[in-house]
C-alpha cells in the first residue's frame, strides 16, 4: 500500500514533466552576426551554444525534451535582427532566443520579445543600459556588463599603479564614450588623475595624429575602449611610434579578444583589462570545458564562447525549476536563479535581470590571457537602477 | 619666439609629416581611380576592393614563405592581371552603351559587394597581420618617426613620379592620352585602343594593389578594409579633377594636410564632414575640379 | 546597345491589345492585385511574420520608388537616398515618442521637414551632374549618418526604442498599427497612392520635362526651360517619397537606428530598382518584393547571402538591363504580336 501511494505521488509529480516530454523538442532561436564585422564574435557564440546543446542532449535534454538550435544571421544590424527574431518567434515558434551581439540589436530584439511574450538573453552585449535604464522584463543578461568590467580593472589599477596619470583614447560612438566614462569614474574614485581625453572616429585608420597629444601629457597609463580592427591599428601604430614604452596600456574587455589577438601580435603584450572569463581560470569545471571546446572547435574559448555555453545551462536550470517552458513561469524561475558555469556559480539578480559573477583582471602575455586580479561578485555588480519591474 | 619655434617643432611638424605619410597613401589610391576615369570614363566603385585584394594577396604570398619584398613586387603584377581580366570580361560588356557612366558604376558596385564577401569566405572575418619589413624608428629633428613609414613615403613618391613620367614623357603615355582624347582618331592612327583600355584599367588596379601591400603593415588586413579609402579617394579625385593626375597628387597631399592640421583644433569626428564640405564648395565653384582631365588638360 | 529604360508601346485594339496598350500599368494592377490576394490568404492563416515582412518590403519599395524617380525618370543616380528615408523614420519616431502618438501629426511633420531638408540638400547636390551627383549624394548620406550615429540625444548608436504604436483613425474606422494585416493594408494603400500619383505626374508636362532632362539636358534650355528647376523639384519630390516611406518604419518595428541611413540601405534600394526595372516605377516595388524574399530565404541557408545578391545584381545589369518589368513587357508584347500575327 505504501509503495502504491509512493509511486502514485512520484507519478503525479512527474506528470507535468512527462507532459513536457511529450511536447517535442525545445526550440531555441539564435540571432547572431554570422557575416560582417562581428562575424568572429558570432562564431564563438555559435561554438559555445553548439557545445552546450550537444552535452545537454547527450544527458537527456531538458526534462526529457531535446534542445534544437535555429540560427539566423543578423548582420549586426538591428533592423535585420528584429526581422529575423520575429521570424523565429512566429514561424519557427521558438521558446527562447539568444545570440544578439551589439546593444542596439539586443534592445530592438527585446522589444520583439515583449510583443511576442517570450524571453531573450544576451551573452555578449555589455552596454550598461540593457539592465539599467533600458531594462525590460523579457530581457536577461548572463554576461558581465561594462560597469562590472570597469570595477575589476579599476581595482587592479589602484593596486598596481596608485594615483597614476591616465590618458583616455576612445572611439567616438556611444559604446566607446560610455565605457571610457564608466572606467574614468571608477578609477578617479580610487585616486587616479586624468591627464587627457581624446576620441577618434570609429573605423579610424591612422592614430598617429593623436600621438603628439598623448606624448605631451606624459601619462603613466593609457586607457582605450577601441575594439576589433581599430585595436589592431592602434596597438600596432603605438608600437611603431614607441608610444607604449614605459606606459601601462589598459582597456575595455572588447578591446583585445581572441578575434584580433593574432593580428595585434606582440604589440598586445602587457595589456590589462577586466573580464568575466579567461580560458585559464584554474578550476576543474573550466579545465574540462576548455578541453571539450578545443576538441570540438580547434580553438580556445573566449568570453563570448564561455558565456554562450553557460546561457543554455541557465535556461535549463530555469525550465527545470519552473517545470514548464511558459514565459511567465520561466521568468519567475530565472529571477534569483543560481547556476554553475565554467566561471563558477553565477546568480541572476532579480531586480534587473543582470547576472552576478566574480570578475577578473587579465593581462595579455605571449598570445594568452593570464589572470592578475580578482574582484568578488557582490563588489563588482554595482547598484540596481532598473525601475521598470 | 622660443615658444613659437617649439610649437612649430613639436606640434605642427609631426602633424605635417604624419599628414604627408597619409597623403602619399591617399594619392596612390586616387591616382589609380583618376587614371581609370580619365581614360576609360569608368567609375570604379570596386577600387577599394582591389586595394583589399592586394593586401590579402600579400598575406597569402607571405604565408607560403615569400619575403615581403617579393610580395611587394609580385602583387601589383597579379593585380594587373586581375584588372585586365575584369576589363575585358565585365567592363567591355556595358562599355558601348549610352548609359555607360551609370552602368559601369553599378557594375563595379556589384563587383565590390561580391569581392568583399569572397574575401571573407576565403580568409575569414578576423583581422590579419602583415609584419613590416623595416622596424625601428628614426629621430628627425627631435621627432620620432617609424622607419617603415619613411620608406612608404619614399617609395610612394617614387611611384607617383614614375607614373607621371610614363604618362607625360613616354610614347606609351602619349598613346594613352591620345586614346583618352579621341579614341576613334587614335585607333585610326594605329593605337591598339582595346589593349590600351584594358592595360590602363589593369594599371590602375595594380596601383590600388600596390597601395594595399604597402599600407597593410600600418593599417592591418581585414575584409571590410576596402571601405577605408573610398570616400577620401573619391573626394580627392573629384576635387583634383576626374582624370587629372596633377589634380590627384595636389589635392591628395593638400587635403590630408588639411585633415591632419585641423585635427589639432577640431574634434576628429568633423574631419570627414570637413573634407566633404570642401568637395562641395570646390564643385560649386569649379564643377570640373581644380585641374582638367587626362588628355584634355 | 544596352538600354535601361522602357518606353510604353501602343498596340492593336483587341482585348488583350487594350490590356497591353499600357503594359506597365497592367503589371502595376497585377502587383497590387497579388498583394491583396496575399493579404487574404495570410489573414485567413492569422499570420504575423509574413505580413510584417511584406509591409517592410513595401516600405523599402517606397524608398526604391524614390530612387527610380531620380534614376529612371530624371537621369540622376542617387547613392544616398537612405538619408531621407532614415530622416523620415527618425522624425516619425521622435514625434510619436516625444510628441503625440498620432499618425497624422507624424506624417505632417515628416512631410514639412523632409521638404525643407530636401530643398537644402538638393541645392547642394543638383548643381553637380552625372557621376558627381552620385558621389555628392553618397557623401551627404555618409556624413549625416555619422553625425546621427554620434548624437546622444538621438540615441546614438543604439537608436531610439520604445516608440509607441499609434492608432490611425480615418473618421469612421481605425487601423491599429500593431495589427499585422491592418497595417499591411494601410501601407499597401499608401504605396498604391504613391505610385498612382507619380505615374500620373509622369504623364503631365512636368513629367515630360523630366524626360527631356533625362534624354538630353543640354538641349532643354534651348526649348525655353530651366533644367535646374525641374531637377530640384524632382529631387525634393523624391526626398518626400523616401521620407514618408521611412516614417512608416518605426510604426511597424517600434524602433529606429542609424543603420537606416547607412550606405547599405541606399545600395539595396538601387539594386531593387535595377532588378525591378529602371524607369517603370512599379519595378521598384517588384524588385523590393523579390529581393526581400530572396534575402530572407538565402539568409536562412547561408551567411554569405551578400555574394548571392551581388551576383543577381550583376547578372541583371549585364544581361537584363531592363529589369523584371522591362523584360516582362517585352515578353508580353512578343506574346501579343505572336497571337496577332500567327
Amino acid at each position: 500500500m505504501k509503495t502504491f501511494i509512493r509511486t502514485a505521488i512520484v507519478a503525479a509529480s512527474a506528470a507535468p514533466l512527462l507532459a513536457l516530454a511529450q511536447a517535442g523538442p525545445i526550440r531555441i532561436g539564435v540571432v547572431t552576426p554570422l557575416s560582417g564585422t562581428y562575424a568572429g564574435i558570432g562564431q564563438q557564440v555559435k561554438w559555445g551554444l553548439d557545445l552546450a546543446v550537444t552535452q545537454i542532449n547527450a544527458a537527456g535534454g531538458i526534462a526529457g525534451r531535446k534542445l534544437e538550435l535555429l540560427y539566423e544571421d543578423e548582420e549586426a544590424n538591428p533592423a535585420v535582427a528584429t526581422q529575423k527574431a520575429e521570424k523565429l518567434f512566429q514561424v519557427n515558434k521558438v521558446d527562447f532566443l539568444t545570440g544578439t551581439v551589439n546593444s542596439g540589436s539586443t534592445l530592438a530584439v527585446g522589444q520583439v520579445a515583449e510583443r511576442n511574450a517570450k524571453l531573450i538573453a544576451t551573452t555578449v552585449s555589455f552596454s550598461d543600459a540593457i539592465t539599467a535604464e533600458k531594462c525590460s522584463p523579457n530581457v536577461f543578461r548572463v554576461n558581465a556588463r561594462a560597469g562590472m568590467q570597469s570595477a575589476a580593472l579599476a581595482e587592479w589599477l589602484a593596486k598596481e599603479k596608485p594615483q597614476a596619470n591616465v590618458f583616455y583614447l576612445g572611439p567616438d560612438y556611444e559604446m566607446g564614450r560610455s565605457t571610457v566614462a564608466a572606467f574614468k569614474s571608477a578609477a578617479e574614485a580610487k585616486g587616479s588623475k586624468t591627464v587627457g581625453e581624446v576620441y577618434a572616429p570609429l573605423d579610424n585608420k591612422d592614430y598617429s595624429p593623436f600621438f603628439g597629444q598623448v606624448r605631451s601629457a606624459k601619462p603613466a597609463v593609457i586607457y582605450t575602449s577601441v575594439a576589433g580592427n581599430d585595436t589592431v591599428r592602434l596597438f600596432n601604430q603605438m608600437a611603431e611610434f614607441g608610444l607604449a614604452r614605459n606606459v601601462q596600456v589598459v582597456g575595455a574587455s572588447g578591446t583585445v579578444t581572441s578575434q584580433n589577438l593574432a593580428a595585434i601580435g606582440k604589440a598586445a603584450d602587457g595589456f590589462v583589462t577586466g573580464v568575466g572569463y579567461a580560458a585559464n581560470i584554474d578550476s576543474a569545471e573550466n579545465k574540462k570545458f576548455v578541453a571539450e571546446f578545443v576538441a570540438a572547435n580547434k580553438a580556445k574559448p573566449d568570453l563570448y564562447g564561455a558565456d554562450s555555453y553557460g546561457v543554455l545551462f541557465f535556461y535549463k536550470a530555469a525550465v527545470e525549476k519552473a517545470r514548464s517552458t511558459e514565459t511567465d513561469k520561466v521568468r519567475e524561475a530565472m529571477r534569483g536563479l543560481q547556476w554553475s558555469t565554467p566561471q563558477g556559480v553565477k546568480t541572476l539578480r532579480a531586480g534587473d535581470h543582470q547576472a552576478m559573477q566574480d570578475m577578473y583582471a587579465v593581462r595579455v602575455k605571449g598570445g594568452e590571457f593570464e589572470i592578475v586580479g580578482k574582484v568578488a561578485a557582490a563588489q563588482a555588480i554595482g547598484p540596481d537602477t532598473c525601475t521598470k519591474f | 619666439m622660443g615658444e613659437m619655434l617649439e610649437w612649430l617643432q613639436f606640434v605642427l611638424a609631426p602633424q605635417v609629416i604624419n599628414g604627408a605619410s597619409i597623403g602619399v597613401a591617399v594619392v596612390l589610391m586616387a591616382l589609380g581611380l583618376t587614371i581609370i576615369f580619365g581614360l576609360l570614363d569608368v567609375i570604379n566603385m570596386a577600387h577599394g576592393e582591389f586595394y583589399a585584394i592586394g593586401a590579402y594577396a600579400a598575406v597569402a604570398l607571405l604565408g607560403v614563405g615569400l619575403p615581403f619584398w617579393w610580395a611587394l613586387g609580385l602583387t601589383p603584377l597579379l593585380m594587373a592581371v586581375v584588372g585586365y581580366a575584369t576589363e575585358r570580361t565585365l567592363i567591355q560588356r556595358v562599355f558601348h552603351s549610352k548609359e555607360r557612366h551609370t552602368l559601369t558604376l553599378l557594375l563595379t558596385f556589384g563587383l565590390a559587394i561580391i569581392m568583399e564577401d569572397a574575401l571573407k569566405i576565403v580568409f575569414g572575418a578576423n583581422p590579419l597581420r602583415l609584419e613590416a619589413p623595416i622596424s625601428g624608428a628614426s629621430e628627425v629633428f627631435g621627432l620620432f618617426f617609424p622607419n617603415y613609414r619613411l620608406f612608404v613615403m619614399a617609395l610612394g613618391s617614387g611611384v607617383i613620379a614614375a607614373v607621371w613620367l610614363v604618362v607625360f614623357r613616354t610614347r606609351l603615355g602619349a598613346m594613352v592620352r591620345a586614346a583618352a582624347y579621341d579614341r576613334h582618331m587614335a585607333a585610326s592612327l594605329g593605337v591598339p585602343v582595346a589593349v590600351v583600355y584594358a592595360g590602363t584599367f589593369a594599371f590602375g588596379v595594380a596601383l590600388a594593389g600596390l597601395a594595399g601591400v604597402l599600407l597593410a603593415p600600418i593599417y592591418s588586413v581585414f575584409p571590410t578594409m576596402g571601405r577605408d579609402f573610398v570616400l577620401i579617394a573619391f573626394s580627392v579625385v573629384i576635387i583634383g579633377g576626374l582624370g587629372s593626375i596633377k589634380g590627384a597628387v595636389i589635392a591628395g597631399l593638400l587635403l590630408t594636410q588639411v585633415q591632419s592640421i585641423s585635427s589639432l583644433y577640431i574634434s576628429p569626428v568633423w574631419s570627414d564632414p570637413l573634407l566633404f564640405a570642401i568637395m562641395v564648395l570646390v564643385l560649386m565653384w569649379r564643377p570640373q575640379g581644380l585641374f582638367g582631365r587626362l588628355g584634355h588638360a | 546597345m544596352r538600354e535601361m529604360t522602357v518606353e510604353p508601346m501602343v498596340l492593336s485594339p483587341s482585348v488583350t491589345g487594350r490590356l497591353l496598350r499600357h503594359p506597365i500599368r497592367s503589371l502595376a494592377w497585377l502587383f497590387f492585385g497579388l498583394a491583396l490576394l496575399f493579404a487574404v490568404v495570410a489573414g485567413i492563416q492569422g499570420d504575423v511574420f509574413f505580413f510584417r515582412l511584406a509591409t517592410e518590403s513595401l516600405i523599402f519599395g517606397g524608398l526604391a520608388l524614390s530612387v527610380d524617380l531620380l534614376l529612371g525618370r530624371t537621369g540622376l543616380l542617387p547613392l544616398g537616398q537612405a538619408l531621407f528615408f532614415g530622416f523620415g523614420a527618425y522624425v516619425s519616431a521622435l514625434v510619436l515618442k516625444q510628441g503625440l502618438p498620432s499618425f497624422w501629426l507624424a506624417m505632417a511633420v515628416v512631410l514639412v521637414s523632409t521638404t525643407l531638408v530636401g530643398l537644402v540638400a538638393g541645392m547642394i547636390a543638383i548643381r553637380a551632374k552625372g557621376v558627381y551627383f552620385a558621389l555628392i549624394s553618397f557623401g551627404l548620406a555618409q556624413v549625416v549618418s555619422k553625425v546621427v550615429f554620434n548624437t546622444r540625444e538621438l540615441g546614438a548608436s543604439d537608436g531610439i526604442i520604445g516608440v509607441p504604436v499609434p492608432q490611425i483613425s480615418f473618421g469612421f474606422f481605425t487601423v491599429d498599427a500593431a495589427s499585422p494585416g491592418g497595417f499591411f493594408l494601410l501601407v499597401l494603400c499608401f504605396s498604391a497612392a504613391l505610385y498612382a500619383v507619380l505615374a500620373y505626374l509622369m504623364e503631365t508636362p512636368f513629367g515630360r520635362q523630366l524626360a527631356a532632362v533625362r534624354a538630353n539636358e543640354h538641349r532643354v534650355p534651348f526649348l525655353g526651360f530651366d533644367p535646374w528647376r525641374y531637377k530640384l523639384a524632382a529631387f525634393v519630390l523624391a526626398a518626400n517619397v523616401a521620407g514618408l516611406s521611412g516614417a512608416f518604419y518605426p510604426m511597424l518595428r517600434g524602433f529606429v537606428s542609424p543603420e537606416l541611413m547607412f550606405f547599405q540601405v541606399s545600395g539595396n534600394a538601387v539594386i531593387n530598382v535595377i532588378v525591378g526595372g529602371t524607369g517603370t516605377l512599379i519595378g521598384a516595388f517588384y524588385g523590393s518584393a523579390v529581393l526581400t524574399v530572396l534575402r530572407s530565404v538565402v539568409g536562412s541557408f547561408t551567411a554569405h547571402h551578400q555574394i548571392v545578391i551581388g551576383v543577381v545584381f550583376m547578372v541583371s545589369v549585364i544581361f537584363f538591363p531592363k529589369g523584371l518589368i522591362g523584360h516582362g513587357v517585352a515578353a508580353l508584347t512578343r506574346w501579343q504580336s505572336r497571337k496577332e500575327g500567327a
